[in-house]
């Protein structure tokens, strides 16, 4: 290889002389710590039961092993009340994972396997009771209309149902009078809409409004997706920027203990815990 | 129609490949071509929030946006530009308004043509706005309207046509989310077969025009995945597993060329340097200039076979620089600009291999686009051209003893679940079986009944 007008090089002499330590670093490497076994993580190792069988429930979780999580917890099921698997068991394996989640040790494959593992677990408790279990409150998700890309609304279902939710997932390219019947109908404590567009992300101001002339409100209406900022969901009522699909349930969460939108606008970084450099002017 | 299956590289050696050249350059009209010996910068911006609401607001939107970026381009002196416009649901939804909007844009564009000589083209980007479970992606009302709206653009006076094809999305995004090779590899093949049926016919709808077919990129694959994995402290998906999505990518979108469609390639999955070996068509990229709309980790690489530099789509709005269709234009315009020096004093393969090497070992996602590595995948990929499925898998498992070589030469560092979930994938591609029709009658029985918006028939299996 040869450069016309040029010193004869080719890329590959040409990145010989290069100490590339000048030019990137992969932080991802240099931080990395040693590898352990997720269970011997401190903060796991509080969260994951010590009592049979749901320790081994939960460490099946933990490793999403989805037949383990079968098998095991219909052995439970034979002699344990499925709330308690449910409780002390699957819940806790899930718990474990959210807190490798956060602390980048684990990654969102391992937490969607996980996540189908636990599903399992649950499907399995739910036939043995013969009604669904008592969830923390009701969701209702979609994507905004003529947006197809849906990818984002699927982390926010997945992070909310493993974490107790009951959603109702009405799909991508959603008209807005549907969003405002589900509202009607299911009395969510918390909206997710996700839009990738600029131009379909006026749905958000435009429910919002609708919202308001049919008397309904909800607690949150949380926005998010590829287009959408905080400058933009603000412009509007009931909204709170939603960063990142797995604050969805700390959000739910504090929906249920009473915070309102406004107070979520302000206590954002403080309620998901952690830093969130959209929210970096309200991390006091 | 029988599609041209290529089983050769245009090119005999990675060192042949430059910006601003093409084997096959393309002409359009208001005097431009794309590959003939200079980079074209090109810009696009989105419609500001609210405009959408009628036809006559988005018109004038887009009306505004052509002229700002025309007289922008006149005011540094700019000797070409293309302007691209992706469509927002509406303009793709109402044939009308995407004949309109065009057509208000033609007149600016020409206005500046005729008065400083400026070389102009207007591509515009149709909208695929199917919904597999909304009719499917075959034959559905929003199909048909997809189908109205590439003839009206023509019809106004288009340069040129692209897309950004949803076909495999629900399989890819269930594989991006869980890791899951298999699925990436099936939602590819998914998105083969429905690239053949969409552009097979809006190649047949622009040869009725002056209006070139230009291509197809993989946003909803490779550039979902890039999205995905996010930076370097990303723990989203493992960038090696964003590497081989995009190889595979490559090897999906050049499906619209082998349906006719001539480039300039459209820009925003990152795969056109594999597809310039192959097909030897000139191609739009896109890099430092998208950080408006993403973080790529490979911002002056793509520059290395670029034929048309791009920005990636930013608001319209006013920055402290003028409004934004000026602002990224004279971005992408300069950055063009240094390209054609090069290219006129004779150090093009200098800087070629300057923006080549300042992100090579930034990241494996970077890694297997340099061009001697992309040569090395594009040449997988026609090893096994004739068919949709073996070429993909090809395509991943080079990338991925890319990634293992360079890695094991200590040329870049990987954590373990870069290096583990690569290990893994290659694994999983191996054990595949080496006909077409197995593999999809399993992935079929493992990932039908598991995502709900997935629907075989519009694929017609």
């Amino acid at each position: 290889m040869s450069y016309e007008g040029g010193d004869v090089m080719s890329i590959e002499e040409l990145a010989k002389k290069i100490d590339f330590d000048y030019v990137h670093i992969r932080y991802n490497v240099v931080v990395e710590g040693p590898a352990i076994k997720p269970e011997d993580d401190p903060d796991v190792k509080k969260i994951l039961p010590t009592e049979e069988p749901f320790r081994s429930i939960a460490l099946a979780v933990l490793k999403a092993d989805l037949k383990g999580v079968e098998e095991k917890v219909k052995e439970a099921l034979k002699k344990i009340d499925p709330v308690k698997v449910i409780e002390n068991g699957l819940g806790k394996g899930m718990d474990a994972v959210s807190a490798l989640y956060a602390k980048a040790l684990y990654f969102l494959p391992d937490v969607m396997l996980s996540a189908d593992a636990m599903m399992a677990g649950v499907k399995l408790c739910e036939e043995k009771l013969g009604k669904a279990t008592k969830k923390k409150g009701t969701v209702v998700s979609f994507v905004a209309e003529g947006d197809p890309h849906d990818i984002g609304k699927n982390l926010v279902v997945m992070f909310l149902r493993a974490n107790g939710y009951e959603v109702i997932d009405l799909g991508r390219d959603v008209p807005n009078k549907e969003v405002i019947e589900a509202i009607k109908k299911h009395k969510p404590i918390m909206v997710t809409g996700t839009a990738l567009m600029t131009t379909t992300m006026t749905a958000f101001p435009a429910i919002a409004e609708m919202m308001k002339k049919e008397g309904i409100s909800v607690p949150v209406f949380g926005c998010g997706g590829g287009a959408v900022k905080r400058d933009f969901v603000e412009s509007y009522d009931f909204s709170v920027y939603g960063v990142k699909a797995h604050h969805a349930p700390k959000l739910a969460d504090a929906a249920l203990a009473g915070k309102t939108w406004k107070e979520l606008r302000y206590e954002y970084p403080k309620v998901v815990g952690e830093f969130v450099a959209e929210y970096a002017d309200r991390m006091g | 129609m029988v599609l041209r299956r290529y089983t050769k590289l245009a090119y005999k050696d990675p060192d042949e490949i430059l910006f601003g050249h093409a084997k096959f350059p393309v002409q359009e009209h208001f005097g431009i071509v794309f590959g003939a010996g200079f980079v074209v910068p090109e810009v696009k911006v989105a419609p500001a929030p609210g405009t959408e609401k009628d036809k006559e607001s988005l018109v004038r939107e887009m009306a505004s946006i052509a002229e700002q970026a025309a007289s922008r381009a006149v005011d540094i002196g700019l000797p070409a530009f293309m302007l691209e416009q992706e469509h927002v649901f509406q303009q793709t939804y109402y044939p009308d308004w995407a004949y309109d909007c065009t057509h208000a844009q033609l007149e600016v564009l020409e206005k500046y043509y005729k008065e400083y000589g400026v070389r102009i083209a207007l591509r515009q980007t149709v909208a695929d706005i199917r919904v597999e479970e909304k009719g499917g992606l075959r034959g559905s009302e929003y199909d048909n309207r997809i189908a109205e709206t590439i003839e009206r653009c023509c019809e106004a006076g288009a340069s040129d046509i692209a897309a950004e094809t949803m076909g495999g999305k629900s399989v890819i995004d269930y594989g991006v989310m869980r890791g899951d090779i298999k699925a990436l590899l099936f939602g590819e093949y998914l998105a083969h077969i429905d690239m053949e049926y969409f552009w097979t016919r809006a190649v047949n709808i622009c040869r009725k025009y002056d209006t070139r077919p230009a291509g197809d990129t993989h946003c909803s694959g490779a550039n979902t995945a890039m999205f995905v994995a996010g930076g370097l402290m990303g723990k989203d998906m493992s960038h090696t597993g964003a590497a081989l999505v995009r190889a595979m990518s490559a090897a999906r979108s050049l499906v619209a060329v082998e349906c006719g469609a001539t480039g300039p390639l459209k820009d925003c999955g990152y795969e056109n340097t594999i597809i310039k070996f192959i097909t030897g068509v000139p191609i739009a990229q896109e890099g430092k200039d998208a950080v408006c709309a993403h973080s790529d980790i490979m911002g002056n690489l793509v520059c290395q076979a670029v034929d048309v530099w791009s920005n990636e789509s930013v608001f319209h709005r006013e920055e402290m620089g003028g409004p934004t269709p000026a602002v990224w234009l004279q971005a992408t315009g300069y950055e063009a600009a240094l390209m054609n020096t090069a290219i006129q004093a004779g150090y093009a393969k200098v800087l070629r291999d300057l923006y080549a090497l300042t992100d090579m070992y930034r990241d494996p996602q970077a890694l297997i686009l340099a061009y001697p590595n992309a040569f090395r995948i594009a040449k997988a990929i026609v090893e096994y051209g004739k068919d949709p499925y073996l070429r993909s898998r090809a395509a991943a498992l080079e990338a991925a003893k890319i990634i293992k070589e360079a890695y094991e030469a200590k040329r870049i560092a990987l954590t373990r679940f870069e290096l583990d979930s690569l290990n893994k994938f290659v694994s999983i591609l191996e054990s595949l079986p080496m006909e077409a029709d197995k593999f999809v009658d399993e992935c079929l029985r493992e990932y039908k009944g598991k995502i709900p918006t997935f629907d075989p028939k519009s694929y017609e299996l």
